[in-house]
C-alpha cells in the first residue's frame, strides 16, 4: 500500500486527492469488515455460550454441592464466566437462609478469590467489572479489596469501587465510605454515595446520625439526604435534634424522617418544619404530613396550600384530597382561604383523585343549587379574579 | 478565472472541515456512549421506581389531526413505566375525529380544573379527564396554527416540576421516562433539560402500543432517514451534549424544568422550529444569569416516531426544519461571539450558521462554481471526479461510522440483513439523497424569505396496533 501512495504521490495535488479517496475507501472497507467481523464473531459466542450454558444448568446441582470439582469448569473461561454470573444473580435474588452454599461455591472454586486478586491488581475496565463483580457477592471477605478500590487515581475506579461496596449492603461496607467522606478526601458523584450508603445502612440507619452530628457543611447534608431516606421510628428523639438543625438540608432530612414516625413529637415538629423558610424544607414537611395518619394536620396543610412556592401548595392539595371522610369541611376551608391558587390546587388534586364526585353528591342534598353548577361557581370566580390580577403574578407563583 | 480557483479553494476547505469537525464528533460520540453503555450495566432502575420521592413528571402530548394515531398513543404513554405520571393531551383545534376518539376511548368527563394561563395561549374550549385513567386530562383548544401554543397550554395545565414533550404519533418505551429521570437525578441542581433518543418507527412491529420487533422500514426513502437520525442522534447530540453544547432537544422526546420553561416564556409560539428555539433560548437565560447548568443527552431512553413515507412530506419536513433553523438562528444572533455565552456563542452557533444554514447555498454555489471551472478549463476533468468522488467516499464514511456506533452500543437491528441493509444505504445517502434534501432546504430559505412560515401537512401511516407499522 505504501508503494501505491508513493506513486501517486508523485501527481501532485491531484495525487493528493487520490491519496484521501484512498484512505476513504478503506476506512469504508475497514468498518464494513469490523461490522461484520464483530457480528460473526458475537453469533459464534453466543452460540457457544448457549451450549454451555444448558451443559452446566443440567448439572447445576452437582455443581453447587462439589459433586463436580470444581477444576472440571474453573479452568474453562467460558465455563468459569457462566458459572459466576449464575452464583452472582442466584446471590442477588437469594434471602439469607439461602446464601451459604452459592457462596461456598464461590469460597470453593476459588472465584471469589480470583476477583479480589482481580480487584487488587488489575487496571481500567477489568477492574472496574471485578469491583462490581465482588460488591454482587455481598461476601464479607469482599470489603476490604473494595476499600482499597476507594483510594483508586481513577474517578471511574473510585465509582465502581462505591457501587460494589453499595450492592453487597452491608453495614461494615458503609463505614470505608463514610470514613472517606468525613476525612474530606473523596471525589465520587453524590448520587452513587447516597445510593451506596441507602443500601448498607438501611439495616441500622442509626450509624449515620453520629457522623451527621460529627460532621460540617456539603458531607453532612449528604449524609442528612441519606439518612432522610432511611430513617425510622426506633431513630425517636434524635429526629427532633435534627429538624431543628441550622442546616436546612438536614432540617429537610429531618422533615423527611418524620413522615415515616408516628410519635408524639410527629405532629409539633412537623408543625414547625412546614412553616420553615425555606422552600424545600416545608415541601418536605408537606410531603410528611401526607404520610402520617393524624386529623390535626389539616390545619397544617390548609396553611401550606396558601404557600408561596407552587409544588408545596401541590403537595399539600395532594395530602388534602385524600382525607376523604373531611373533604366537605375542608373544601369549605379552602374556599374561606380567599386565595385562589389554593382553591386551584385542591379542585385539581379532587379531580385527579377522583373525589370531586362524593363533593357534589354531597353537596346536591344540600342546597337549591345544583351541587355541580354551585362547585362551578366558585371555580368559574376564582377564575376571573385571577385574570384580573394579570398573568404576571400568576408567573410569579410558580417562582418562589 | 482567479475568482473561480478562490470559490473552488473555498469549496473545499469547507468541504473537508465540515467532514473534519464531524469525524470529531464521531470520535467523541464512540468514547461517550461506549462509557454509557458500561455505566448502564450497573445502573438500577428500580431504585428510582421504588423512591417515594421521585419528582412527578408531566407528559405533553400535542395533537392536530391525530385521529389514526391518538389512542394509542395515549394509551402507550400511561403505561410507561414511572411512580408519579400526569398525561395532558392538547387537541390543538382538530379537523378531524381526534377528539371524538379520545373522547369515546377514554369516556372523557368535564373537569372542573382552574386553569390558570401563565403562558397566554389561544382560548381553551374544556378541559376533561378519563375516569378510566385519572393520570390523563384532554384540554381541548383552538386551533392557533402552531404545535408551541398547544404545548404552552400543556405547560400552564401541567402540575409536575418536570416535563415532557411527546408527539402524538410516537411511541415512548416502557422505560423511557424511568432512564431519562435518572440522567436528570445524575445532577438534578444542575440538568435544566434532557433530551432522549428518536428512532424510526416506520417497518417495525407494534402490539399494543409497543414496539414487538425492530425492523428496517422497506422503502429507501424510510431507510434513509434512519441512518440520518442515528447521525444526528447517536453522534451529532451525543457529542455536542458532552460539551455542554447542545443546541436543540427534538420535539418528540425531551424532559424540560417546567420552572424554567416558565421563565423563558414558554414555547415560542409560531416559532417553526420550536423545540430547537426553546433550547438556545435556555442556553441564553442560563448564560444571562450566571448559572451552572448542563443540558444533557441520553442515548439509551428511546422514542419511536413516524417518518414520512412520500416524497413531497419529506420535503415540506426538510423545507420546514431548515425555516426553523434560520427562524431560531436570526433572532439569536446577537448571541454570536458574545463572551457571556461562552461556547455556545463561540462555538455552536457559528457552526450552525456555516455548516448547516449555509451549507445548502455553499454546496450550490460551490457545484456550480466547479462546473464553470470545469467548463472554462480552470479546473481538470481528472481532478474535479476525484474531488467528488473524495468528498463522497468521505461523507460516506461518516455514515458507516454512525452504523458502526449503533452496532458498537445498542444494536437495535439485530438481523444481520438489515445492518447490510444499512450499510448499502449508506453509499446512497450522499448521492442522491444529500442533494436532494440540499434542494428541499433551499427551498426552506426560500420559504422563509417570502415569509411562509406554515407547517405544511405529512401524510400518516398511522400506529397500528397488532400489526405491522
Amino acid at each position: 500500500m505504501g508503494s501505491v501512495f508513493k506513486g501517486i504521490g508523485k501527481l501532485g495535488s491531484a495525487g493528493l486527492v487520490l491519496e484521501a479517496i484512498l484512505v476513504s475507501v478503506l476506512g469504508i472497507l475497514l468498518l464494513v469488515g469490523f461490522i461484520v467481523l464483530r457480528r460473526w464473531y458475537r453469533a459464534r459466542y453466543f452460540h457457544k455460550r448457549n451450549q454451555h450454558t444448558v451443559a452446566l444448568r443440567s448439572q447445576w446441582d452437582e455443581i453447587l454441592s462439589g459433586k463436580i470439582a470444581a477444576e472440571n469448569w474453573r479452568f474453562n473461561a467460558l465455563d468459569c464466566e457462566i458459572v459466576e454470573s449464575i452464583l452472582l444473580d442466584s446471590i442477588e435474588m437469594s434471602s439469607a437462609d439461602k446464601l451459604p452454599p452459592l457462596l461456598d461455591c464461590l469460597r470453593v472454586s476459588g472465584l471469589l478469590d480470583m476477583r479480589i486478586y482481580e480487584a487488587r491488581t488489575s487496571r481500567g475496565l477489568k477492574q472496574r467489572t471485578a469491583l462490581l463483580a465482588l460488591g454482587r457477592t455481598r461476601a464479607m471477605e469482599a470489603i476490604p479489596a473494595l476499600a482499597a478500590g476507594l483510594d483508586s487515581r481513577l474517578r471511574e475506579t473510585r465509582i465502581a469501587a462505591v457501587r460494589g461496596l453499595g450492592r453487597t449492603a452491608r453495614m461494615e461496607a458503609a463505614i470505608p465510605i463514610l470514613d472517606r467522606i468525613v476525612a474530606g478526601r473523596f471525589d465520587a458523584p453524590e448520587r452513587s454515595l447516597k445510593n451506596a450508603l441507602v443500601n448498607c445502612c438501611r439495616s441500622s440507619p442509626e450509624v449515620l446520625v453520629n457522623y451527621v452530628e460529627h460532621t460540617h457543611g456539603l458531607v453532612r447534608e449528604l449524609l442528612a439526604r441519606v439518612l432522610g431516606e432511611l430513617a425510622s421510628p426506633e431513630l425517636g428523639e434524635q429526629l427532633l435534634v435534627l429538624a431543628s438543625d441550622v442546616l436546612p438540608e438536614v432540617r429537610a432530612s429531618a422533615a423527611r424522617a418524620l413522615g415515616h414516625t408516628n410519635a408524639s413529637y410527629t405532629l409539633p415538629a412537623l408543625h414547625s418544619l412546614a412553616a420553615d423558610s425555606e422552600w424545600f424544607v416545608r415541601l418536605r414537611a408537606v410531603v410528611a404530613l401526607g404520610q402520617i395518619e393524624n386529623i390535626g394536620k389539616i390545619s397544617i396543610l390548609l396553611r401550606s396550600l396558601c404557600d408561596t412556592n407552587r409544588h408545596v401548595r401541590q403537595r399539600a392539595a395532594w395530602a388534602l384530597a385524600r382525607m376523604e371522610p373531611q373533604l366537605d369541611q375542608i373544601l369549605e376551608d379552602v374556599v374561606a382561604t380567599k386565595d385562589d391558587y389554593a382553591l386551584q390546587a385542591f379542585v385539581s388534586e379532587l379531580e385527579r383523585s377522583g373525589a370531586i364526585e362524593k363533593i357534589i353528591s354531597g353537596f346536591a342534598g344540600s342546597g337549591s343549587h345544583s351541587a355541580e353548577t354551585a362547585l362551578m361557581e366558585v371555580v368559574a370566580e376564582a377564575r376571573k379574579r385571577v385574570e384580573l390580577t394579570g398573568k404576571a403574578a400568576a408567573a410569579v407563583a410558580g417562582a418562589h | 478565472m482567479h475568482l473561480l480557483a478562490i470559490s473552488n479553494d473555498t469549496l473545499f476547505i469547507y468541504y473537508a472541515l465540515s467532514n473534519l469537525i464531524y469525524l470529531g464528533l464521531l470520535i467523541v460520540a464512540i468514547v461517550k456512549n461506549v462509557r454509557h453503555r458500561h455505566r448502564l450495566g450497573s445502573q438500577r432502575l428500580e431504585l428510582v421506581k421504588a423512591s417515594p420521592f421521585t419528582p412527578p413528571i408531566t407528559l405533553i402530548v400535542p395533537a392536530h389531526n391525530e385521529e389514526r394515531s391518538i389512542v394509542g398513543s395515549v394509551g402507550a404513554l400511561l403505561g410507561l413505566e414511572y411512580p408519579c405520571l400526569e398525561v395532558i393531551v392538547v387537541n390543538d383545534g382538530s379537523d378531524d375525529a381526534t377528539m371524538e376518539k379520545l373522547r369515546q376511548a377514554y369516556q372523557l368527563q368535564t373537569a372542573r380544573i382552574l386553569y390558570i394561563a401563565d403562558i397566554a395561549t389561544a382560548p381553551l374550549h374544556a378541559i376533561y379527564r378519563s375516569p378510566l385513567d385519572p393520570r390523563l386530562f384532554v384540554l381541548d383548544k383552538e386551533a392557533a396554527g402552531c404545535k408551541a401554543d398547544a404545548i404552552n397550554a400543556g405547560i400552564n395545565a401541567a402540575t409536575s416540576p418536570y416535563i415532557c414533550v411527546v408527539d402524538a404519533d410516537s411511541i415512548l418505551e416502557k422505560e423511557s421516562l424511568i432512564r431519562i429521570m435518572a440522567g436528570v437525578f445524575a445532577d438534578p441542581g444542575r440538568i435544566m433539560a434532557v433530551g432522549g433518543i428518536v428512532r424510526v418507527l416506520n417497518g417495525s412491529r407494534v402490539v399494543n402500543n409497543q414496539i414487538e420487533e425492530v425492523r428496517l422500514p422497506k422503502s429507501p426513502i424510510e431507510v434513509m432517514q434512519v441512518i440520518e437520525y442515528l447521525r444526528a442522534f447517536l453522534v451529532g447530540r451525543e457529542a455536542w451534549a458532552g460539551f455542554n453544547m447542545l443546541p436543540i432537544i427534538s420535539g418528540a422526546f425531551g424532559v424540560f424544568q417546567r420552572d424554567l420553561v416558565l421563565q423563558v416564556g414558554g414555547f415560542r409560539t409560531h416559532a417553526v422550529g420550536e423545540d430547537l428555539d426553546l433550547v438556545i433560548r435556555m442556553h441564553r437565560r442560563l448564560r444571562e444569569d450566571h448559572r451552572s447548568y448542563h443540558i444533557d443527552f441520553i442515548p439509551d431512553p428511546t422514542c419511536w416516531t413516524e417518518v414520512p413515507t412520500d416524497w413531497r412530506s419529506l420535503a415540506r419536513q426538510r423545507a420546514r426544519w431548515h425555516k426553523g433553523l434560520i427562524d431560531t438562528l436570526w433572532p439569536n444572533r446577537d448571541m454570536l461571539f458574545r463572551a457571556r455565552y461562552g461556547r455556545v456563542g463561540w462555538l455552536v452557533l457559528p457552526y450552525m450558521w456555516i455548516f448547516e444554514f449555509f451549507a445548502p447555498i455553499i454546496e450550490v454555489v460551490g457545484y456550480s462554481t466547479i462546473l464553470l471551472a470545469l467548463i472554462s478549463g480552470v479546473l481538470s476533468k481528472s481532478f474535479f471526479l476525484e474531488f467528488l468522488l473524495f468528498g463522497y467516499a468521505f461523507a460516506t464514511l461518516l455514515s458507516i461510522g454512525s452504523v458502526l456506533l449503533e452496532e458498537m452500543t445498542f444494536r437495535r437491528y439485530s438481523d444481520w440483513r438489515e445492518v447490510a441493509r444499512l450499510l448499502i444505504y449508506c453509499l446512497f445517502e450522499h448521492f442522491p439523497y444529500r442533494q436532494l434534501t440540499m434542494v428541499w432546504r433551499l427551498q426552506g430559505i426560500w420559504q422563509y424569505l417570502r415569509g411562509d412560515l406554515q407547517w405544511g401537512s405529512m401524510k400518516r401511516v398511522g400506529i397500528a396496533t397488532g400489526a405491522d407499522a
